[in-house]
C-alpha cells in the first residue's frame, strides 16, 4: 500500500502536450489494431484495403513525426519515455523504412503466394517496437520494446514457411537473439543492483553523484548491456547470425532489417552508451575499456565484413556482409561521438543515408528475384543494363553510394562520419576505415561489371516491375542523390537531435 | 546574358552534363537518329569550347588571383562552400580540356557503334567532372569532382574497351580510389586544423594556405599530410612506381577515352601538386624534393626504356606518357620558376601531342584492327597524309626545336640543373631515349617495303580525320613558336604558386632573367 501512496496523481494523467507528443505512437498502434480487425473480416478479400490502410497509417505517422522533430524534449510516463528530436527523427526512419518495405512487398507476396495479412501486422508491430525502444528512458522499457520488435521480426524472417532456408534463418535468429536479450537483461539487472534504478538518466546521475559505486559489478553490467546491442547490430564477433538470416529472410524483410532494425539498434545503443557514462569523463577505466572494446570490434567488423563480402557471389549475402562492414563504420562514429563537436550526429546522418541506399537496393533485389527468392546470384545480373536500364541505373547509384563515391548520400555520410573521427583524434582508426572502404569498392563495382560490361547469359528473364516498387526505387534514388548533393539540412538536423542526448 | 556573365564558370562546367542529359532523350534506333545524336553532342562540346574562350578573354593575368569567382554556401556547418574561380594555372588546363573534347568526339565518330547515348553521355559528364576539378577553390568540392570523374571513365573503359577491359577498368578505379581516400583523411585533418587555428571552419584553399603545420621531417605531421596528397596525385600523374594502371587503362580504353585520359586526366595529378600539395605543405616539399625528383627521373628513363620494347603501338605511347609525365614531376619539384613553368608547359604539350598520337593510333586501328608494330611497314606509300601528320606529332613528342615539346623539356632541364645536376644529366638521357623509341617505331611502321599484303589497300585519311588532326598540328607549332603567349597568362599564378611553396626568391629572380630568350621570340 505504501507503494501506491507514492504515486502522485498528476503522473497518471496525460497533459495535452504529452498527448500530442505521443500521437505518432497512437497512430501506429491504432493502425495496427484496425489492421488486425480488417484482416479477419470474412465478407471481402482484405488484401487491398489492408495494404492501403497500412500505407496510410505509416504515412500519417511520418507526417506527424516531422512536426515533432523540432519540439523541445518532453518526458512521458513518469520519465520512462522521452519525446525528443532524436527519437522522432529515428521514428521517421523506421516508419519510412516500413512504408517502402510494404510497398515493395505487395507484389512480392502475390508472386510468392504469401499474401497473408499477418505480414503487414508484424511489420507494424516491429515499427512500434522500434519507436518505443528509441524513445525509452528506462532499461525495462528498452527490454519490452526490444522484445516487441524482435519477436515480430523473428516471425517475419520465417515467413516463407515452406522454405527451409527461411525456417533455418528464423530459428537461428530466434535462439541467438533470445540469448542476446538475456545478456542485455542480465546487464540491466546488474546495473539496477549497483545503482538502484533502471532509468537511463538516473543511472548516469547516480554514478555522477556517487563515483565510488562504480564497482566491478557496475562495469560488468555496463558491458553486458552494450554487448546485447552489439549483437543486434551484428558487430564482430557477434555477427555470425547475420549472413544466414539475411539470406534466408524474404527479400523485402532483409531490406527492412538492414535499415529499420539496424537504425533502431544503433539509436538505442547510443542512448545506452551515454547512460552508462561513456564519454562523460566519469571513470577513466570504464571509458578506456569501453573505448578499447569498441575500437577492436570496429576494426574487426570492418575488415571481416569487407573481406568476406569480396568472395560472395550471391547478392543478398554480399549485401549482408556489406551491412556488417557498415556496422563497423558506424561503430567508428560511435567511438568518435564523445570527442567531437557534432557528437553522435554523424552516426545519425549515416544511418539515414544507409537506410536510403540500402532500402533502394533491396527493393531492386525484390524485383529482380525470381520465384522462391532465387536468381540473385551475380551471374543473374549479367547484361541487366540491356534488359532493365533504369533498374540497373538505380542499383548503380546505390552501389556507388554504399562504396562512398561522390556525389551520393554514402559519400556525404562517410565524409561527415570520418571527419568527426579525425576531430576526435582517432586518426589510425580512420585510416583503417578508409582502406577498408577501398576494399569494399571492389565488390560493389563487381555488381556494375555484371550489369553493364557483361552480355546477358542464358535465358534472361524480363520481370514486370510493379508500379509500387518503381515508386519506392525512384524515391530512394532521389533521396540518395539529394543527400549526396545537398546534405546540409540533414547534417544540421542530425547534429541538433544528437546534442539533446 | 548578365546572369551568364556572372556565372560563366558554373555554366561552362555544367553545360556538358546538361547537354548530354538532353542527348539521352534522342532516339537512336535509326541511322538518322544516330547521326543527329553525334552532331548534337559534337555541337555541345563546341558550345562549351566557345564558353571557355569567352572565359579566357575575361581573364586578365595582372588582375586578382582568382577571377570570375562564384561562391555559394553549401554545407556551412563544416565550412564547405561551392566556390569556383579561375587563375593562370587552371586557365590553360581548362582550355586544353574544352579544346580536346570536340576533337576526341569527332575523332571517334565511327569508332563506337554500340550504346551510343550512354557513350556520349559519359564522355560529356566526364568533361563536367574534369572542368569542375580544375576550377574548384574548395577542397571538398574539388574532391567531389575528382572522385566523380572516375565513374564515367570507369564505364568508358569497362563497356567500350578492348579485350581485357574489365580488368583494366577495375584497376584504374581501385588505384585512383585508394590514393584519393588517403588524401581524404588528410583533408579532414586540414579542415580540423583550420578550426583549431582560426576558430572557424573553412575548406577554401586560400584559407587553408595560411595554416601552420608542424614539422619538416619525413614523418612529421606536415610530411605525412604531404605524402597523403602526393600519393593521390602521383597515382594520377602517374609517377613510377604507381604507374602500372596506366598501360592497361590506355590500351583497353576506346580511342576517345585514351585521348581524354592521356591529355586531361593525367594533368589532374600535376594540377593537384600545383594547387594543393605544394602550397599547403611548403616545408614538406623541401623535405621530399630529392626523393620525388629521383622518382621523376626514374619514370623518365624507365618509361622510355619500357616503351622501346613494346610491340604494341598504343602501349608504346602509354609508356611514353609515363616518361613525359616524369619530366613534369622533375620540373615541379625543382622548385624554381623556370622549371615550374616548363613543367606546366609540358603538361599542355603532352596533352596535345599524346592526344594526337592516340587519335592517329585509333585511326589506323580502325582500318586494320591491330596495333602490332610488326603488322605494319611501308605505310607511307599508301597513306601519305597520315604519314606527314604522324611525323609532325612524333617530332613534337621527341621535343624537336620548333615544336611545343622542345620548349617544355628544355625549360625543365634548365631549371632542374639549378636544383640537382646529377639527376638532370640522367634525365637528359631520356630525351635521347625518347627519340630512339619514337623514331624506331615510326621507321618500322612507316618506312620500308610494304611487307603485309593487307596494308596495300589502306585508305588515306578522310576529310573528317584531317579536320580532327589539323587543330592539333596547328597548336603544336603555335605552342612551339609563341610560348610567351602562353607564359604571359600563367606567369603571375606560377610565381604565386612558387612563393607559397617555399621556393627561394633568388632562384625566381634568376629564372626571370633566363626567361628572356623566350620573351624575345615573341618580342618583335
Amino acid at each position: 500500500m505504501e507503494g501506491l501512496q507514492t504515486i502522485r496523481p498528476e503522473l497518471l494523467s496525460i497533459s495535452p502536450e504529452q498527448l500530442s507528443a505521443l500521437r505518432p505512437y497512437f497512430i501506429i498502434f491504432g493502425g495496427t489494431i484496425l489492421a488486425m480487425i480488417l484482416s479477419v473480416v470474412r465478407w471481402m478479400n482484405p488484401k487491398w484495403p489492408l495494404f492501403i490502410l497500412v500505407l496510410a497509417t505509416l504515412f500519417a505517422g511520418i507526417v506527424d513525426s516531422f512536426r515533432l522533430v523540432p519540439e523541445a524534449p518532453l518526458t512521458l510516463f513518469n520519465a520512462m519515455m522521452i519525446s525528443d528530436g532524436y527519437s522522432h527523427l529515428f521514428n521517421i526512419v523506421f516508419m519510412a523504412s516500413a512504408f517502402f518495405t510494404v510497398m515493395a512487398s505487395f507484389r512480392y507476396l502475390d508472386r510468392e503466394k504469401l499474401q497473408y495479412p499477418e505480414y503487414y501486422l508484424l511489420i507494424l508491430f516491429a515499427v512500434l517496437g522500434m519507436m518505443l525502444m528509441v524513445s525509452a528512458q528506462d532499461l525495462i522499457v528498452v527490454f519490452i520494446a526490444l522484445e516487441l520488435m524482435s519477436l515480430a521480426v523473428y516471425t517475419l524472417v520465417g515467413f516463407r514457411r515452406a522454405d527451409r532456408r527461411s525456417n533455418e534463418a528464423a530459428m537461428k535468429y530466434f535462439i541467438l537473439g533470445s540469448a542476446a536479450s538475456a545478456v542485455f537483461l542480465y546487464g540491466s539487472a546488474l546495473l539496477y543492483g549497483s545503482t538502484g534504478t533502471t532509468g537511463i538518466k538516473e543511472i548516469l546521475s547516480f554514478i555522477q553523484t556517487h563515483p565510488t559505486s562504480m564497482t566491478p559489478v557496475y562495469t560488468l553490467g555496463a558491458w553486458l548491456v552494450i554487448l546485447g546491442f552489439l549483437f543486434k547490430v551484428a558487430a564482430v564477433p557477434f555477427h555470425m547470425w547475420m549472413p544466414d538470416v539475411y539470406e534466408g529472410a524474404p527479400t523485402p524483410i532483409t531490406g527492412f532489417m538492414t535499415t529499420g532494425l539496424k537504425a533502431a539498434a544503433f539509436a538505442t545503443l547510443i542512448r545506452l552508451l551515454t547512460s552508462v557514462g561513456y564519454g562523460k569523463g566519469l571513470s577513466i577505466t570504464l571509458q578506456a575499456h569501453l573505448h578499447d572494446i569498441l575500437w577492436v570490434s570496429a576494426v574487426l567488423t570492418m575488415i571481416l565484413g569487407n573481406v568476406v563480402a569480396l568472395t560472395q557471389t550471391n547478392l543478398k549475402r554480399m549485401l549482408a556482409y556489406s551491412s556488417i562492414a557498415h556496422t563497423g563504420y558506424l561503430i567508428v562514429g560511435i567511438i568518435a561521438g564523445s570527442g567531437n563537436e557534432m557528437g553522435y550526429g554523424p552516426v545519425v546522418m549515416y544511418l539515414i543515408a544507409y537506410a536510403a541506399m540500402n532500402l533502394g537496393a533491396f527493393i531492386i533485389l525484390t524485383v529482380l528475384s525470381s520465384r522462391d527468392d532465387s536468381g540473385l546470384g551475380l551471374h543473374d545480373l549479367s547484361g541487366l543494363s540491356r534488359r532493365h536500364p533504369w533498374l540497373a541505373f538505380g542499383l548503380a547509384v546505390f552501389m556507388f553510394s554504399m562504396a562512398g563515391v561522390p556525389p551520393t548520400a554514402g559519400f556525404a555520410a562517410k565524409y561527415v562520419l570520418f571527419y568527426s573521427a579525425v576531430q576526435a583524434n582517432e586518426i589510425p582508426l580512420v585510416i583503417i576505415s578508409v582502406l577498408c572502404s577501398a576494399i569494399s569498392v571492389y565488390y560493389y563495382l563487381r555488381v556494375m561489371v555484371y550489369m553493364y560490361m557483361r552480355d546477358p547469359s542464358g535465358s534472361p528473364s524480363v520481370n514486370r516491375i510493379p508500379v509500387w516498387s518503381t515508386l519506392g526505387i525512384a524515391a530512394m534514388v532521389f533521396l540518395t542523390l539529394q543527400l549526396g548533393l545537398m546534405p546540409g539540412k540533414v547534417v544540421l538536423a542530425a547534429k541538433k537531435v544528437a546534442s539533446s542526448l | 546574358m548578365e546572369w551568364l556573365e556572372s556565372h560563366l564558370i558554373t555554366t561552362t562546367v555544367f553545360l556538358p552534363l546538361l547537354w548530354a542529359t538532353a542527348g539521352l532523350l534522342i532516339p537512336v534506333s535509326s541511322q538518322g537518329g544516330k547521326t543527329f545524336l553525334k552532331t548534337w553532342i559534337f555541337f555541345g562540346s563546341l558550345v562549351t569550347f566557345a564558353l571557355s574562350v569567352w572565359m579566357f578573354q575575361q581573364y586578365s593575368p595582372s588582375g586578382p588571383e582568382f577571377q570570375l569567382s562564384e561562391s555559394i554556401e553549401w554545407l556551412p556547418q563544416l565550412g564547405i562552400s561551392y566556390s569556383v574561380g579561375l587563375d593562370g594555372i587552371s586557365l590553360w588546363l581548362i582550355m586544353l580540356t574544352t579544346f580536346l573534347m570536340p576533337i576526341a568526339i569527332l575523332g571517334s565518330f565511327n569508332a563506337v557503334d554500340m550504346r551510343l547515348r550512354e557513350y556520349y553521355f559519359l564522355l560529356l559528364s566526364l568533361e563536367t567532372g574534369m572542368l569542375g576539378a580544375f576550377i574548384s577553390l574548395d577542397l571538398f568540392l574539388f574532391y567531389i569532382f575528382w572522385e566523380a570523374m572516375l565513374i564515367p571513365m570507369y564505364f568508358l573503359i569497362g563497356i567500350w574497351g578492348g579485350k581485357d577491359r574489365i580488368y583494366a577498368a577495375m584497376k584504374f578505379f581501385l588505384f585512383t580510389l585508394v590514393g584519393s581516400l588517403l588524401m581524404l583523411v588528410a583533408i579532414f585533418y586540414l579542415a580540423y586544423q583550420h578550426k583549431v587555428q582560426f576558430g572557424n571552419y573553412s575548406m577554401l584553399v586560400t584559407d587553408l594556405y595560411r595554416l601552420k603545420l608542424l614539422g619538416a621531417g619525413f614523418f612529421s605531421p606536415q610530411g605525412l599530410l604531404f605524402l597523403a596528397f602526393a600519393v593521390a596525385f602521383a597515382i594520377k600523374v602517374p609517377l613510377f612506381p604507381l604507374h602500372t594502371w596506366l598501360p592497361d587503362a590506355h590500351v583497353q580504353a576506346p580511342t576517345a577515352g585514351s585521348v581524354i585520359l592521356a591529355a586531361v586526366l593525367l594533368k589532374m595529378g600535376g594540377y593537384g601538386f600545383m594547387r594543393f600539395a605544394f602550397p599547403l605543405f611548403p616545408e614538406a616539399v623541401a623535405t621530399y624534393q630529392i626523393p620525388f625528383m629521383v622518382l621523376g627521373t626514374i619514370a623518365i628513363i624507365y618509361g622510355a626504356a619500357v616503351a622501346m620494347v613494346q610491340p604494341d603501338i598504343k602501349k608504346l605511347v602509354a609508356y611514353s606518357s609515363v616518361s613525359h609525365m616524369g619530366y613534369v614531376v622533375l620540373g615541379l619539384f625543382s622548385l624554381n620558376s623556370l622549371a615550374a613553368t616548363g613543367a606546366y608547359y609540358q603538361m599542355l604539350n603532352h596533352g596535345v601531342s599524346t592526344g594526337a598520337l592516340f587519335l592517329l593510333v585509333g585511326m589506323i586501328y580502325e582500318r586494320r584492327h591491330t596495333r602490332e608494330i610488326s603488322e605494319y611497314g611501308g605505310i607511307t606509300k599508301v597513306m601519305p597524309w597520315f604519314a606527314v601528320i604522324f611525323m609532325i606529332v612524333t617530332l613534337s613528342s621527341i621535343a624537336l626545336p620548333g615544336t611545343n615539346g622542345f620548349i617544355g623539356e628544355f625549360m625543365i632541364l634548365l631549371g632542374a640543373w639549378r636544383a640537382n645536376q646529377t639527376l638532370t644529366v640522367i634525365a637528359a638521357l631520356g630525351v635521347i631515349l625518347g627519340a630512339v623509341y619514337m623514331l624506331w617505331m615510326f621507321q618500322r611502321v612507316m618506312f620500308g617495303p610494304i611487307t603485309n599484303k593487307e596494308n596495300e589497300k589502306l585508305k588515306d585519311l578522310s576529310f573528317r580525320e584531317i579536320a580532327v588532326l589539323t587543330p592539333l598540328v596547328v597548336s603544336i607549332f603555335v605552342m612551339g613558336f609563341f610560348p610567351n603567349y602562353f607564359f604571359s597568362r600563367t606567369q603571375p599564378s606560377i610565381e604565386r604558386f612558387l612563393s607559397r611553396s617555399g621556393a627561394k626568391s633568388q632562384t625566381t629572380a634568376v629564372a626571370t632573367v633566363t626567361l628572356e630568350p623566350f620573351n624575345q621570340i615573341k618580342g618583335n
